[in-house]
């Protein structure tokens, strides 16, 4: 077991609790800016899309683990930041600016189905952006002279300074960078007023409220600034997919993002990670497996997803805090030994009331 | 001395059940003013009209002279009152230290996009808040607790623990819902200390919704006392007690 | 006459759309819980039904039986299996986990009946009732008879009978349901087996209209706007929820660009939502503190 003795208020502001911690994370730190040395093309592509899709995570994770708001929809801020990102580079916008642009033009959106949705919870909220998704899905697929409808469009060359970041390692650099960023803020805003206010949301209305927070208010920031990241990470993933067709962002890719927060673990910034991680490396498994699986069970159509849908719903019975919360036991195993005690992580149940009348 | 919060004629209704029937009182700057009546009498009502959680039907409310009843909810706790709920509504999942660090945020001056950069004025401000924070859990003895998250901590410790929220918006009136319930009689002696406490280091008015009697008559100035959601007398713990129309409320006929 | 020609066929659309609808609210107003599944056991009916008269040969009556009994299990044993494990804990896991079982029960139709599309045989095929010049198929026909009969029947049941009380009883308060000695765990369970044969009913009479697949759960999606449009929780206001959508779909498709038909349903529940967010029906209210 570690003792931490504070003797400074800032101990408790900063990123880094103990010395541990910034040792591993600088380790961890310089494997990943080694990496492109020693990893081939494929594997440097897929850690990149394991960065694309945190970025995505961490928007959805502010929204789902921090504020408690279900969403259903986050494809549609995907495609919306890809789409932004494919048009202001074509309209000549430097990168960097066409990616916050992509990401600004994200969460007006995400503002935009926030405002109206304040009033609903739990199921009706996320039905709605459900709804607000597949709309989406259908103005890309129909609004021609901008997304390229059915044909989709090809995505500009990222080039920056005249260097072409558009893939192999510069491109990674460029995800790595981002991704850096994205965790940085979404971690700082955790840590200061507006990050408490959505976790307060999240677990008491009521009080929340009377605590003189702003529930609309912080609701549609909530909204916009993960709808942003997600939109960052759209434009990312425009460039890594080359080619832009609206099947790219179904409700299979917004139920993607949910399981990534889910199995990951809900209400932890490094579960965003291990989701991401899990998702990415999930359908290379499944395509070793249709090798070398009898035919009759590697060809079944729709595997990927039922084998997603399988995996939530092991995850959600029987280990809801996620992979993250899995680690943070076994962990609490090996440095309490031999004193852990089970019942330390039991869940608490409620019974259920419900709020209707009739 | 002026009343700090004024109740004209308020009544709330609920589809024909009246909850609160042409309710007026005043309570003066400085004083704990209790509140007590049986269950159902609509005491935990009033402190919600107060915190404009429900709507009133009818009537007034001035806080400092100024009608409350237009502002939205959130709005309660910038003009200065703070509350506490019956079977406490905490942030389960945070630590005792964030839960408090949330009563700061009417008092909060940074932006989205300062915080997102951690700027150093979010910086300082965190550290002024933190400094507010722990006067509140000197006063309340939550120094133990002060990294535990609220999930683990027992009920006492958590009624504490709200009142210690409560506090860190340091408010010009304080609303505690029953501060006693659940809570053993040792821990019921502690409640009239601290309440004590607050009025005298911080100020604050108090008003209370309780049970206990022991507890009304020891730390409150005046006494109001309600059933079926109207008032029946205004007076000191000893008045009220003695009033014969309060024993028949409490009693019947 | 067109016109109402499309409104009979917005009507039986509608009536799909409701009957599905139907087994949301069924399950929500019992369990508070909310199936997103409900559309993919619609699918598995479908397929059950074909199994059990395409490929066994039991007559259409007979199989109609077997099917709906055989989903009655089949949601007995996801409710055992894996929902009730899933009691007491947030909402929001509950409908993330049939969120799942969605795209697992998709995955198993796949492999076991394959993606080619499926017709369901049954004695409606080609017959068309005629009023003038008003031509109907008696497959739109049974849908709208079923429904309405179905519909009358699970509001008298909820009304009336011990069983139906006792199961809202156990939705508003698990706790005090307990102690008034109603076994809410068993209800649960045929509360599912309920809202799974209902699933397979829509599915039997939806199989002859639309072509057996195993995406065809998809409309699901669309019948669940149907429910919050009525009012979730609400049976009535399910099948009018479904109707009225059903119905705008089929206009939409008629007078609208293309693209906009495929959103209809959509767009009628984000307005309902910004207008009427209860619902046509409003069952809920606020918490109390």
């Amino acid at each position: 077991m570690r003792f931490i003795f504070k003797t400074r208020y800032q101990q408790d502001i900063d990123l880094f609790k103990h010395n541990g911690q910034r040792f591993w994370y600088g380790v961890l730190a310089v494997l990943v800016l080694v990496a492109p040395l020693f990893l081939d093309t494929f594997y440097l592509g897929e850690l990149s899309l394991v960065y694309i899709y945190a970025i995505a995570g961490i928007g959805l994770m502010l929204l789902v683990g921090y504020t408690g708001l279900v969403s259903l929809g986050h494809a549609a801020f995907l495609a919306i930041g890809a789409y932004a990102h494919s048009w202001f580079m074509r309209q000549g916008l430097p990168l960097p600016l066409s990616m916050l642009a992509a990401g600004l033009v994200s969460a007006a959106a995400g503002a935009m189905v926030g405002r109206p949705t304040l009033r609903m919870t739990g199921i009706y909220l996320a039905i709605a952006t459900l709804a607000f998704a597949i709309i989406v899905e259908q103005i890309i697929a129909h609004w021609e002279p901008v997304t390229g409808g059915f044909r989709g469009q090809l995505v500009p060359d990222a080039v920056f300074a005249g260097v072409d970041l558009s893939r192999g390692a510069p491109f990674y650099y460029l995800c790595l960078l981002s991704t850096v960023l994205c965790l940085l803020a979404a971690l700082n805003l955790l840590r200061s007023s507006s990050g408490r206010a959505m976790i307060a949301i999240r677990d008491s209305e009521v009080s929340a409220q009377s605590m003189g927070i702003d529930l609309a208010r912080t609701k549609t920031v909530a909204f916009a600034v993960s709808a942003g990241f997600t939109g960052v990470a759209g434009a990312l993933f425009a460039h890594k997919l080359g080619y832009l067709a609206p099947d790219a962002f179904t409700m299979l890719t917004s139920i993607q993002l949910l399981l990534m927060v889910v199995v990951g673990g809900l209400g932890s910034m490094p579960g965003v990670f291990y989701g991401a991680i899990f998702i990415v490396v999930l359908p290379q498994f499944i395509a070793i497996m249709r090798d070398t699986l009898p035919a009759a069970v590697g060809q079944i159509p729709g595997l990927e997803p039922g084998l997603f849908g399988l995996i939530l719903i092991l995850f959600l019975i029987y280990e809801p805090e996620g992979i993250r919360g899995r680690w943070v036991k076994i962990r609490q195993f090996f440095s309490e030994f031999p004193l852990y005690r089970k019942a330390t992580h039991k869940r608490q149940k409620s019974y259920l009331r419900t709020e209707r009348v009739r | 001395m002026t009343a700090l919060l004024s109740a004209r004629n308020l009544a709330l209704s609920f589809g024909g059940v009246h909850a609160v029937r042409d309710v007026s009182f005043d309570v003066e700057q400085g004083e704990v003013f209790s509140i007590i009546g049986p269950n159902g009498a609509g005491k935990t009502s009033i402190f919600n009209l107060i915190s404009r959680l429900y709507n009133a039907n009818a009537g007034e409310l001035l806080f400092a002279g100024q009608s409350i009843l237009q502002e939205p909810p959130h709005r309660i706790a910038a003009l200065g009152i703070a509350r506490t709920f019956q079977n406490t509504e905490l942030f389960e999942h945070e630590t005792v230290l964030n839960n408090m660090l949330i009563g700061r945020h009417v008092h909060r001056r940074t932006n989205l996009f300062g915080e997102m950069l951690f700027l150093p004025k979010v910086r300082r401000q965190e550290l002024e808040f933190r400094r507010v924070v722990e006067d509140v859990i000197d006063l309340l003895d939550l120094q133990s607790y002060r990294n535990k998250v609220i999930g683990s901590l027992p009920y006492g410790v958590r009624k504490m623990v709200e009142v210690a929220r409560a506090l860190c918006i340091q408010p010009k009136l304080l609303l505690l819902d029953e501060p006693s319930s659940g809570l053993n009689p040792e821990e019921t002696e502690d409640v009239s200390f601290w309440i004590e406490d607050i009025s005298r280091d911080y100020g604050a008015t108090i008003i209370m919704v309780e049970h206990d009697m022991n507890l009304v008559s020891r730390a409150s100035d005046r006494v109001l006392a309600v059933a079926d959601g109207a008032v029946v007398a205004v007076g000191t713990a000893e008045e009220i007690q003695n009033h014969p129309d309060v024993q028949r409320a409490y009693l019947g006929d | 006459m067109e016109i109402l020609q499309i409104l009979i066929s917005g009507v039986s659309q509608g009536c799909v759309y409701g009957l599905i609808a139907m087994g949301f609210v069924l399950i929500y107003k019992a369990t508070e819980m909310v199936n997103f599944a409900q559309g993919e056991l619609m699918m598995l009916g479908a397929y059950f039904a074909y199994t059990f008269i395409n490929i066994l040969g039991m007559g259409y009556l007979f199989g109609f039986m077997a099917t709906v009994l055989s989903m009655g299990l089949v949601g007995v044993v996801l409710e055992r299996g894996i929902l009730r494990p899933m009691i007491g804990e947030p909402p929001f896991a509950v409908l993330m986990i049939t969120i799942g079982l969605g795209f697992v029960l998709r995955a198993i139709a796949g492999a076991v009946w394959g993606t080619e599309t499926k017709s369901l045989s049954n004695p409606f095929t080609g017959q068309v009732a005629r009023v003038g010049e008003l031509a109907v198929g008696y497959e739109n026909l049974a849908i709208i008879a079923g429904t309405t009969v179905l519909c009358i029947g699970f509001y008298l049941f909820f009304r009336f009978t011990r069983l139906g009380i006792a199961m809202q009883a156990a939705s508003q308060n698990q706790l005090a349901a307990y102690y008034v000695g109603i076994p809410v765990k068993r209800i649960y369970s045929l509360v599912w087996a309920l809202s799974a044969a209902l699933a397979a009913v829509a599915g039997v009479l939806v199989a002859p209209v639309s072509l057996l697949e195993p995406v065809m759960g998809f409309i699901g999606i669309k019948a669940f706007c149907a429910a919050i449009v009525g009012g979730f929780g609400s049976l009535p206001g399910a099948i009018l929820g479904g109707l009225i959508v059903g119905i705008a779909e089929q206009f939409a498709g008629l007078y609208l660009p293309p693209g906009f038909a495929a959103t209809t349903a959509y767009v009628i529940l984000l307005v309902m939502l910004l207008v009427r967010p209860q619902g046509l029906f409003a069952t809920m209210q606020q918490k109390k503190v």
